[in-house]
């Protein structure tokens, strides 16, 4: 069938492609009800990545954060009619993988999202940017009925932070402390509020942001109570060239042994004060995308309605998609915007 | 329930190709027609689809449902002599499944790029107002010339809109509609609306889209093709 969608094709240009739909042996047809867009997406529509990788890219479909609805699975694992989220992550068949993808793989702590060669829509193939798609039934998770679609559209950024999780392993007394007060430390710290009984610490630069975290201890950066808090888990979820400073903090601050997530991507390098990590004998893990089985665990908490209600506050407006002019102005509006949260997106085109 | 019917009953004189109607022509290895079918097909608000078109592409279209996996054709009907009594033909052979007040989506299939939202909207607008045609406003100066060698006159261009399709309407008013069309003189309407409007009944309009364009002359063909971008989804 033929299909329509965005796709960008140099910074702050997009254009509307048609385009022969295949249904590919395992996948099925899903109709994209609601999608978000990601700093990622905004860093190709702003060319703000280095010409040559850009162009390398150019033209692709944006997208990977959205939730549509099964309208055809030949595959019968899903019903028509399905609400499901589509995982980005895609791995390559395990014929095409060598012995060392399929050990990484396998390691629960690190899974599939971790694999050199596992793809991701809108980076190494299309995203989501279009009517409808034809997607492997293995990477669509289901999402219950009742859950509003302007809210499991999040389902990408709570599996990021249920992977974030994965990497460590959590004690009840854990005292976990959250570095960022942006969207991703925001699910971070709605996730830990779930699953974590120890207490929970959030760090930022923002009051204005941190008044919006509930349920949790909340500090400004550089405030000198942070240390009495006792932190021994530290998650970095700041990003860009302003992480630098908060990795430091977060070395000072935490107690010996403590272990640290990043999760942040900063574009360029950034200097990190290896003498603390030797001193303190810390432990820094890294975390990237997510797998399926962390959609699942996001497709769980999603049914929970107090983390529904918290994941709802990060709805700043929604926006119908008719045409390539209302996506121009979404795509505006959230590169402009310094609010926590995001302008979601329905597909009505 | 709503149900699309589907007019590929044309002969496609205009397109110069003498074995073969415009819309079965093969584009990207299927035929337009098909395309066509598929995005009603897809549509979750789409519950039957009717193809109307001449008996000798009959097995053809049944081959096709087969092959593509077209799930919700339900009628082949046969083609009139005129684009009236093709339609009138698919309303009657759907009579015994449809109530009076299902919605008649009615589309021609040389329109292979219809929008999932224009069939959202003819079917919201038909159910509210009971007849809608979809419609792009004149972006060209249109001229009226009644000798075919000079201008008559030049109508007023923002009350000017061009007529795609669909063009949808409650069951019950597009069959009274074109049964009293049957015994009167008007035998060759190329257009739904007008024998609603002749029947008394207001039709209202619906936003439709320059890429929603009627494939009739080669050109259009070729505008078809460069317009469909082969995907890229070997990747995956």
């Amino acid at each position: 069938m033929l299909t329509r969608g965005f796709k960008i094709v140099q910074s702050k240009r997009f254009e509307v492609y048609i385009e022969e739909l295949e249904l590919i042996a395992g996948s099925a047809i899903v109709k994209i009800e609601t999608a978000a867009i990601c700093k990622a997406d905004l860093r190709y529509y702003l060319g703000s990545r280095d010409a040559r990788t850009l162009n390398l890219k150019y033209p692709i479909n944006l997208i990977h954060e959205a939730i549509g609805t099964v309208v055809k699975d030949p595959t019968n694992s899903f019903e028509k009619g399905d609400k499901v989220a589509l995982v980005p992550n895609l791995m390559i068949s395990k014929d095409k993988q060598d012995d060392f993808d399929i050990d990484l793989s396998s390691d629960p702590r690190l899974g599939e999202n971790y694999s050199a060669k596992a793809l991701f829509a809108s980076s190494s193939y299309n995203g989501f940017s279009k009517d409808y798609i034809a997607y492997p039934a293995t990477n669509l998770v289901k999402i219950d009925d009742s859950i509003d679609l302007n809210i499991a559209v999040f389902s990408e950024l709570i599996s990021v932070a249920v992977a974030a999780i994965r990497r460590i392993i959590l004690k009840d007394d854990d005292v976990i402390g959250i570095w960022g007060d942006g969207i991703l430390g925001y699910i971070l710290c709605s996730v830990l509020k779930q699953v974590h009984k120890g207490p929970i610490v959030i760090v930022g630069h923002s009051q204005n942001k941190l008044d919006m975290f509930e349920g949790v201890k909340k500090h400004l950066s550089n405030d000198e109570k942070i240390k009495d808090e006792n932190i021994n888990v530290a998650f970095e979820c700041i990003g860009g060239i302003a992480s630098e400073g908060g990795i430091d903090e977060i070395m000072n601050v935490c107690l010996t042994g403590s272990k640290i997530v990043f999760s942040g991507v900063a574009e360029n390098s950034i200097r990190i004060n290896t003498r603390r990590i030797l001193e303190k004998g810390l432990a820094i893990y890294g975390v990237t995308r997510s797998n399926v089985d962390d959609f699942k665990a996001a497709a769980e908490l999603l049914k929970r309605p107090d983390f529904s209600h918290d994941i709802s506050k990060l709805i700043i407006d929604k926006t119908s998609i008719y045409g390539i002019k209302d996506y121009y102005k979404v795509f505006e509006i959230e590169a402009e915007s310094r609010a926590l949260g995001k302008h979601i997106m329905t597909f009505k085109f | 329930m709503n149900i699309a019917i589907i007019l590929a009953g044309g002969k496609g004189t205009r397109m110069g190709i003498v074995d073969q109607p415009k819309q079965f022509i093969d584009i990207y290895g299927k035929p337009i027609v098909v395309h066509t079918i598929e995005a009603f097909d897809i549509h979750e608000q789409i519950d039957a689809i009717a193809v109307v078109c001449l008996k000798e592409w009959h097995e053809d279209i049944k081959i096709w449902t087969r092959k593509y996996e077209l799930n919700k054709i339900k009628w082949i009907v046969d083609g009139g002599e005129t684009r009236q009594e093709s339609v009138l033909n698919g309303l009657k052979a759907i009579e015994a499944d449809a109530s009076p007040d299902d919605i008649i989506v009615i589309h021609d299939a040389a329109r292979p790029l219809i929008s999932h939202r224009i069939i959202v909207n003819n079917i919201e607008g038909a159910k509210e107002f009971g007849a809608v045609d979809t419609v792009i406003t004149a972006s060209d100066t249109i001229i009226k010339s009644l000798d075919d060698d000079t201008i008559s006159s030049i109508p007023v261009r923002k009350e000017l809109y061009i007529g795609q399709t669909p063009q949808s309407f409650v069951y019950s008013t597009i069959y009274d509609a074109h049964k009293k069309a049957a015994t009167s003189e008007l035998q060759d309407s190329t257009d739904d609306c007008r024998l609603v409007l002749d029947y008394g009944k207001k039709v209202h309009l619906v936003e439709g889209d320059k890429l929603n364009f009627k494939i009739t002359t080669m050109e259009d063909l070729l505008l078809l093709k460069s317009v469909i971008k082969m995907s890229k989804l070997e990747n995956i």
